[in-house]
């Protein structure tokens, strides 16, 4: 009775209230704030809203990505274990430096991912607004999402740490304790990847206010970034083809690499730790710092969650900040479809998520396009000794094009609750539609000129060709981007963010992307296996993938403009759905 | 009880225009209106006249079918039966010169927020056609009614509730339309602004052009309008020439009536 004084009807104190100062834990509310978290997940299954295409698409792609992982983890952790310093082979050495650095990448993820999760939670959480009104005590409130955000960590390190040890073992024999120490440190690495996220929170939030409404720089800082990030990638890939393709690597790891390795391995904390705990080198040292820096860890994110909760709850309070960007005048009187086109580009460069999807992602197609190609034609020209290089092009130019219009699949859908008001203006349904589809052309036609002209300054395709795949991938652009957006209307179903923005994927995005890459590998595939064939097996080819790729090309644009515009009119003006 | 000035509705759904001479901006004729088709009608034969230089208010409870009315008046959704025309123009068969001499403000206030308040006047300029020399000159006009303030060169995002508000309501005057629809236009004005508002709705219907309004505020409707439609579950039930009935009974109260209204109705 006298804890129920002090609360009130949520705050009520059941037994498990723990005293803290003035306020209490009430492990009831955050058993029914974890609860109801858990009921709007499921709730996604009850409504018929669940995008099946897209969760059987995920799987496939986290399997996808673990299998290759495995496999040249797998390779790559024989080579490695082989080679020798002083000449000699020291497993036990190279396992711990292996597994070090791999335990490194994965902290740092899932520090990238602690970050992402904090901000999410905290500073982007609608429901933050309802409960700071709520009678839940902070201390309840900040115990519940840090429960939210471990129990996601967790999930990570289960599929990563796992992955890896699993791939390890296969390699090196390893005794039950490893497995035993594996799932212990799963439960760890969440604790001080959480820690080191929540000491970075506050600068990226700083950040990412700086960055608000300055979008010219956050388009070339995220541009860049994701830029970086695809040469990182381009640049493992082609250690993993040189690894897969010959014995270059062994000569990469010689005495002077190996000791750098070595140097480096033995600073790289708290990874070392969990290395040294797996393989069994001084474990009771290693057990006991990782312990004594877990409780620290534990401390200081308890600390400084804490402290910016009730920021993060003013924040989300506070609603509407102000704007620094400003247009001073009236702009001079210009055609509807210019204006539309205007408004269409200011929606998706001002909102971050679509800048980062579309544009970004358009701009940097080009590296993807070349990398990949570089790639590419050397595996093919090393396993069949041929250059097939016009086939791959086209192949990675309509995949990439593919991948990149994905975007379009929301073309309807992003405008929100604005598709009616818009709908009530003087303006031609065509010319709606249309303004979103040449804007997505304005951009594949920047992109695809670029990847194309990079083909063929490379030397990969001649002058024709280059002008060929830009044809070819320009018309396969505009079949996604008309297929996407017809289909999204017919499908639409509209945010109901307050700026209109679509944060989780749909059945009609996930579609979409199975769509481009059906046709991506149907077209591109195919002409590259007839060319393989043809020249392994010696029949006259000719001009088979002109004919092909081209004739594809033409009739699935006509098809899709077809699909476009059927009956577009009679649906526009009847339209009336969304489920707003 | 049938009062002075009140009308109830006739059968064919037709009204004897108030002022023979004046010209009908507005013509809604047997409206009928379902969400699907296992859904019950949202709006059942529904039909009024606006006439140039009034202000006509759609008055009824929440959900009663008001913004439905005005959403196929706007053009925003389809409707099953019956016809609209705006200043002669079918609202389905002359879709885009009917919206041309129409201009909007939702209930919702929604807007581009990625845009700054300007650029959102000029996309709405540019959609009507709107001239450079016209658009300075008109949102000179508006910004002396609305008072927006320099957070008009700023993202809309930025705003508060009443500055969408304000914003919203001068884009959709930016091209002087001959019909300006506004479903309830003062929740969430501040008492200036909604005072601004109201006396520029007298000005604006006395250049001739016409207001139809959606109210579930008596108080306002009571004020503001020349005559009121009233809609119960998606009928029309009766309609009130505001202004006659207050000149022939100053102290009518519409609160009363409109509540024994609607308990004759039950």
């Amino acid at each position: 009775m006298k804890n129920r004084k002090n609360n009130g009807p949520v705050g009520e104190a059941g037994e498990s209230s723990v005293r803290r100062g003035r306020e209490k834990i009430n492990f009831r509310t955050v058993k029914a704030l974890l609860r109801k978290e858990f009921e709007e997940k499921r709730s996604v299954f009850k409504t018929g809203q669940f995008d099946i295409v897209g969760f059987i698409l995920r799987i496939v792609l986290i399997g996808a990505m673990i299998a290759l992982f495995v496999v040249f983890f797998g390779r790559f952790t024989g080579v490695y274990m082989a080679v020798k310093t002083d000449g000699r082979t020291d497993i036990f050495s190279r396992a711990t430096e292996l597994l070090t650095i791999f335990y490194t990448a994965v902290i740092i993820g899932m520090v990238v991912s602690g970050v992402n999760s904090l901000g999410a939670e905290l500073f982007n959480s609608d429901d933050m607004k309802i409960y700071s009104a709520l009678p839940i005590n902070e201390k309840t409130l900040f115990i519940a999402k840090l429960i939210s955000i471990y129990k996601s960590q967790f999930a990570i390190a289960l599929v990563t740490v796992f992955t890896v040890n699993i791939t390890f073992a296969i390699k090196v024999p390893v005794t039950f304790a490893f497995w035993a120490f594996t799932l212990v440190i799963c439960f760890l690495l969440p604790l001080m990847a959480i820690a080191i996220a929540s000491a970075l929170i506050l600068p990226y939030q700083v950040i990412k206010r700086f960055l608000r409404e300055r979008y010219i720089l956050m388009f070339i800082v995220v541009t860049a970034l994701l830029g970086v990030a695809f040469w990182l990638y381009s640049m493992i890939l082609g250690g993993v083809k040189q690894m897969m393709l010959g014995d270059a690597i062994r000569y990469f790891f010689n005495e002077k690499v190996m000791t750098t390795i070595g140097n480096v391995c033995a600073w790289l904390y708290p990874a070392r730790w969990y290395a040294n705990i797996m393989t069994g080198s001084d474990p009771i040292f290693s057990w006991f710092w990782l312990l004594g820096v877990a409780a620290v860890c534990i401390l200081f994110s308890l600390l400084i969650i804490k402290s910016i909760l009730r920021r993060a709850l003013q924040a989300r309070n506070e609603g509407v900040s102000s704007s620094i960007l400003r247009s001073t005048r009236l702009t001079r009187k210009c055609g509807k479809f210019a204006t539309l086109l205007r408004k269409e580009f200011l929606l998706i460069f001002r909102t971050p998520s679509y800048m980062f999807s579309y544009l970004s992602v358009a701009l940097i197609m080009p590296l993807m396009v070349y990398s990949c190609m570089e790639l590419g034609a050397s595996i093919v020209q090393n396993l069949v000794g041929l250059n097939i290089y016009l086939e791959i092009a086209l192949f990675l130019t309509i995949l990439f094009g593919a991948l990149t219009n994905i975007f379009c699949a929301t073309n309807i859908s992003r405008d929100g609750i604005m598709f009616y008001s818009v709908k009530a203006l003087p303006i031609n349904y065509k010319d709606i539609f249309f303004s979103k589809i040449v804007l997505c052309l304005i951009v594949n036609v920047l992109s695809q000129t670029v990847s194309a002209i990079i083909l063929g300054v490379t030397g990969y395709i001649g002058a024709w060709d280059a002008i060929f795949v830009f044809v070819v991938g320009m018309l396969f652009s505009f079949v996604n981007i008309a297929v996407a957006t017809r289909y999204d209307f017919n499908h639409v179903k509209f945010s109901t963010e307050e700026d209109g923005e679509i944060k989780e994927s749909s059945n009609t995005v996930s579609a979409i992307i199975v769509m481009g890459i059906v046709l991506s590998f149907a077209v591109g595939g195919l002409v590259f296996v007839l060319k393989v064939l043809s020249q392994l097996r010696g029949f006259a080819y000719g001009p088979l993938t002109y004919v092909l790729a081209g004739g594809f090309a033409v009739i699935a644009a006509a098809l899709s403009a077809f699909y476009l515009l059927f009956r577009l009119d009679r649906k526009y003006y009847e339209f009336s759905g969304g489920e707003l | 009880m049938q009062q002075q000035g009140v009308e109830n509705r006739q059968g064919d759904g037709s009204q004897e225009p108030l002022d023979g001479e004046r010209k009908e901006i507005l013509s809604v004729k047997g409206l009928y209106k379902k969400y699907s088709r296992k859904a019950d009608w949202a709006v059942t034969d529904v039909s009024f006249s606006c006439y140039e230089g009034e202000i006509v208010g759609l008055l009824g409870h929440n959900g009663a079918g008001k913004s439905t009315t005005l959403k196929c008046i706007e053009g925003m959704i389809p409707f099953e039966k019956g016809s609209i025309a705006i200043d002669g123009h079918d609202v389905q068969k002359e879709a885009d010169k009917a919206k041309a001499n129409m201009g909007f403000v939702t209930d919702n206030h929604a807007t581009f927020i990625k845009m700054t308040g300007l650029q959102y006047i000029s996309f709405m300029a540019d959609v009507y056609g709107v001239s450079t020399e016209q658009r300075v000159s008109y949102l000179k006009e508006l910004e002396e009614v609305f008072q927006l303030g320099k957070p008009i060169e700023n993202l809309i995002s930025s705003y508060s509730h009443g500055m969408r508000q304000k914003i919203c309501m001068m884009g959709s005057l930016i091209h002087h339309p001959k019909l300006w629809i506004l479903d309830e236009p003062m929740t969430g004005l501040d008492p200036r602004t909604m005072h601004a508002v109201a006396t520029f709705m007298h000005s604006y219907v006395a250049e001739g052009n016409t207001i139809l309004f959606s109210s579930h505020a008596l108080n306002t409707v009571s004020k503001l309008c020349d005559r009121v439609v009233l809609i119960r579950k998606g009928k029309q039930v009766s309609e009130l020439d505001v202004k006659r009935i207050y000149a022939e009974t100053p102290d009518f109260d519409f609160e009363e009536y409109f509540l024994r209204n609607e308990e004759q109705e039950e």
